[in-house]
């Protein structure tokens, strides 16, 4: 499984400037429609333009608030699991060329499905001891209490 | 157009040396923990090139190990950084001294 | 011997045991919650543990990894990523001593405890991550097996969430270990570069024939060994990485600092032999980095073991003073890597290794021992220990044994690993005068050891109690491992050809 990079051999700038002509026309837009719609819009001053867009909703309280630690547990679990599918980007890369070359659909496919099959007996653990409940009634921390 | 490798190690070794000043300057565990991170990601950016470099893929396969386990090392870290909240009401790394060093 | 016709991922094994125990204990906790069926829990563990051992002697008395007609040969699995020789199967053994020890003593030591399976699984869990290490071949393998052999440890270090000393030592293991992880890799990556590979028979190709670019990046090389030599330093606990030791193992529970300083110690040293005797080849790695790298561990050895005695010398608690009594045997072990660049460099190295078996029982006893009195509630220092044999006499007998085998006197195994050591030391030393340096450390860090040793024999055996004391309760799994530990201190004795003549074979082999 050896890959050679064969270096490009372009040396001349044009890619360059094709790359500098997008960002200008990129950043001229936004600033171009920002600034025809301030020469065009009649101003009117009032409270409620003011106040924090909440999809609706009107909003209490300050944003520095704590939050709840099971945010912190769903998160953990989102991050370990999230990151662990960039083990399967190799394997990923080597399938077909693992099928062209004829090995057998369990060496091939095997060694994922166990990765993935231990990966779920940690998820299943994770589950059955609560850490993806998401929020516990009183009765309940009640009988959790020893 | 390419850039040479030296640059590469160059920009890593910088990285790298952001991260042990993060590491032995902070007292906050969190963002000693992102420090940490840094370091790792110096590591990164040097396996990349050199895979680049060398030709050959181990060195991107590596990154991509390093870059599973340092999630795990951060799950790991915060659970402990959690508890150790709970006992000290603090994430400050030299607050807790029952035992002197 | 007959052995079934195995394929050779199989040789592995003892590490597959260890994994497959750790899922089921993960399964058994899913099916019931917060368990605290210990018998079945600890009996997984300890089953686990047991097997795995068994299938490593198997293997080791069937010649499985063994050069010669009879043998099997070197096992090479996965295109060299890991490798089965009598190193590793010797280090799977060592390990899987340690784990049963503590997975029968963590039977009492966890009595209300309330994460028992938890506590079991990453108990297992650590322990197949350091029989990985043993037969990893890759810096790859030798990184996953090492951050799998660490993670489960910095949450074992912290798992009394309710104990302060327990927090704050997990927090200081964290620290450093996550530090010298990364310092670790970066010496990883720089390695690669220098040598555009991982495997470590491949990166000695590539030093040896000086092809390509090495030549030039002597300095990334360098720089690259001497980052995982600090990636080394922190698993074995010596040197300069080893600020955590005192204070993971005063706060963990005790089976873990034993755990820890057992186990996990032969793991790091495994990773070191491995690393240092197949990747860099002693003339080639010189001939491009223009520094012969045993003088870095000669240097370490003598600073880790003297620095380990002398404060260990200094301690009131008992814990403590183990903790860098542990340091200072890092510091004897360092020494078969120093000895390298000589003649004979090999048998030194076999005796190092001879030293971290014994090493094994000795001072998991004496922490497990430590456990149980942490179990009774005397408390923690030297004063504590006050006549406590008046009380448990087979206990501190066993203590006894512990002490003075760790010491080096003459009845007990660890005067001969010592001596061994010391004799080989001397032979190699013929024309390496740094050697000799090291032999005279090693003697006087000995004598000095005895101080501090028989300080806490004493207090057991001689002192009277500061107070009267009640009956001490006996518990079972506690005892057992104790008294287990102590018998095999002694047996070794009789036992100690054959297992001698294991390790040295096992480091010619490995350093040929």
């Amino acid at each position: 499984m050896c890959v050679r990079f064969e270096p490009s051999n372009v040396t001349e700038m044009n890619d360059w400037i094709a790359i500098g002509a997008l960002a200008l026309v990129g950043v001229l837009i936004p600033f171009g429609m920002m600034a025809v719609s301030y020469l065009l819009r009649p101003t009117v001053p009032e409270t409620s333009k003011r106040a924090t867009y909440e999809s609706g909703e009107i909003p209490t309280g300050g944003t520095r608030i704590r939050f709840n630690i099971q945010y912190y547990m769903v998160a953990l679990l989102f991050v370990v699991f999230d990151i662990e599918t960039v083990l399967l980007f190799p394997w990923a890369v080597a399938y077909q060329d693992a099928l062209a070359a004829d090995i057998p659909l369990v060496r091939a496919l095997g060694p994922m499905l166990l990765f993935v099959a231990i990966l779920l007996v940690g998820l299943a653990w994770a589950w059955r001891t609560g850490a993806v409940q998401w929020a516990r009634t009183p009765r309940q921390l009640e009988s959790d209490r020893p | 157009m390419t850039v040479d490798v030296q640059y590469y190690v160059l920009l890593s070794m910088a990285v790298f040396c952001i991260g042990l000043f993060g590491v032995l300057t902070r007292r906050n565990a969190l963002l000693f923990l992102m420090s940490v991170e840094l370091m790792l990601n110096a590591a990164n950016i040097n396996l990349i090139a050199f895979a680049f470099y060398h030709g050959n893929l181990t060195g991107q396969l590596f990154a991509l190990f390093t870059m599973a386990l340092a999630a795990a090392e951060v799950a790991v870290g915060l659970g402990i950084i959690l508890v150790l909240y709970r006992n000290f009401r603090d994430v400050d790394v030299t607050v807790p001294t029952t035992m002197r060093w | 011997m007959a052995v079934l016709e195995l394929p050779d991922w199989m040789a592995l094994a003892p590490a597959l045991i260890l994994a497959g125990t750790a899922l089921v204990l993960f399964l058994i906790d899913s099916i019931e919650p917060h368990s605290t069926n210990r018998t079945l829990l600890s009996g997984t563990a300890v089953a686990g543990s047991l097997s795995s051992l068994a299938v490593a002697v198997w293997f080791t008395v069937a010649g499985v990894g063994a050069t010669g007609i009879e043998n099997y040969g070197v096992i090479d699995i996965m295109n060299g990523q890991f490798v089965v020789d009598q190193l590793a199967l010797y280090f799977m053994i060592i390990i899987a001593v340690v784990t049963a020890l503590v997975t029968v003593a963590s039977y009492d030591y966890l009595q209300d405890h309330t994460y028992q399976a938890e506590y079991y699984s990453l108990v297992v869990l650590a322990a197949t991550g350091m029989s990985m290490m043993a037969a990893s071949n890759s810096l790859v393998t030798i990184f996953i097996a090492l951050e799998l052999t660490s993670l489960p440890s910095y949450a074992l270090v912290a798992i009394l969430k309710d104990n302060r000393g327990s927090v704050e030592a997990g927090l200081k293991y964290f620290l450093i270990g996550a530090l010298s992880s990364a310092i670790f890799v970066y010496g990883v990556s720089l390695v690669y570069g220098a040598t555009g590979s991982l495997q470590l028979t491949r990166i000695a190709t590539v030093l040896e024939s000086g092809d390509g670019a090495v030549g030039e990046m002597g300095g990334l090389l360098g720089l690259g060994i001497l980052m995982l030599i600090g990636g080394v330093a922190f698993k074995t606990a010596s040197v300069p990485f080893h600020f955590w030791a005192p204070e993971a193992y005063e706060g963990a529970p005790a089976p873990i600092s034993a755990f820890l300083s057992s186990a996990s110690k032969a793991a790091g040293f495994v990773l070191a032999f491995r690393v240092f005797t197949t990747a860099f080849p002693l003339e080639a790695t010189t001939g491009i980095i223009g520094v012969d790298w045993t003088l870095v561990f000669a240097i370490l050895a003598i600073v880790t073991m003297t620095l380990g005695n002398f404060a260990a010398a200094t301690q009131e608690n008992v814990k403590r003073m183990l903790a860098y009594s542990s340091i200072g045997h890092a510091g004897y072990v360092l020494i078969g890597l120093a000895a390298l660049s000589a003649d004979g460099g090999d048998l030194v190295m076999g005796a190092a290794m001879m030293h971290l078996l014994v090493y094994g029982f000795m001072n998991t006893g004496a922490f497990l021992f430590v456990g149980l009195a942490e179990y009774w509630g005397v408390g923690r220092t030297f004063e504590d220990y006050n006549g406590l044999a008046e009380r448990a006499p087979f206990a501190c007998g066993a203590m006894a044994v512990f002490m003075f085998s760790l010491a080096g006197v003459p009845p007990f195994s660890g005067f001969w690993s010592k001596y061994l050591l010391y004799t080989e030391l001397i032979n190699a030393a013929a024309d390496n005068t740094v050697l000799l340096v090291l032999a005279a450390a090693l003697v006087i860090n000995s004598a000095l050891s005895l101080y501090y040793y028989s300080r806490l024999v004493k207090a057991l055996w001689i002192e009277e109690p500061l107070l009267d004391r009640d009956r001490l309760a006996q518990p079972t799994g506690l005892y057992a491992a104790v008294i287990a530990a102590a018998v095999m201190t002694v047996v070794l004795l009789p036992a100690f050809g054959p297992v001698a003549d294991a390790a040295l074979e096992a480091a010619a082999a490995v350093v040929a």
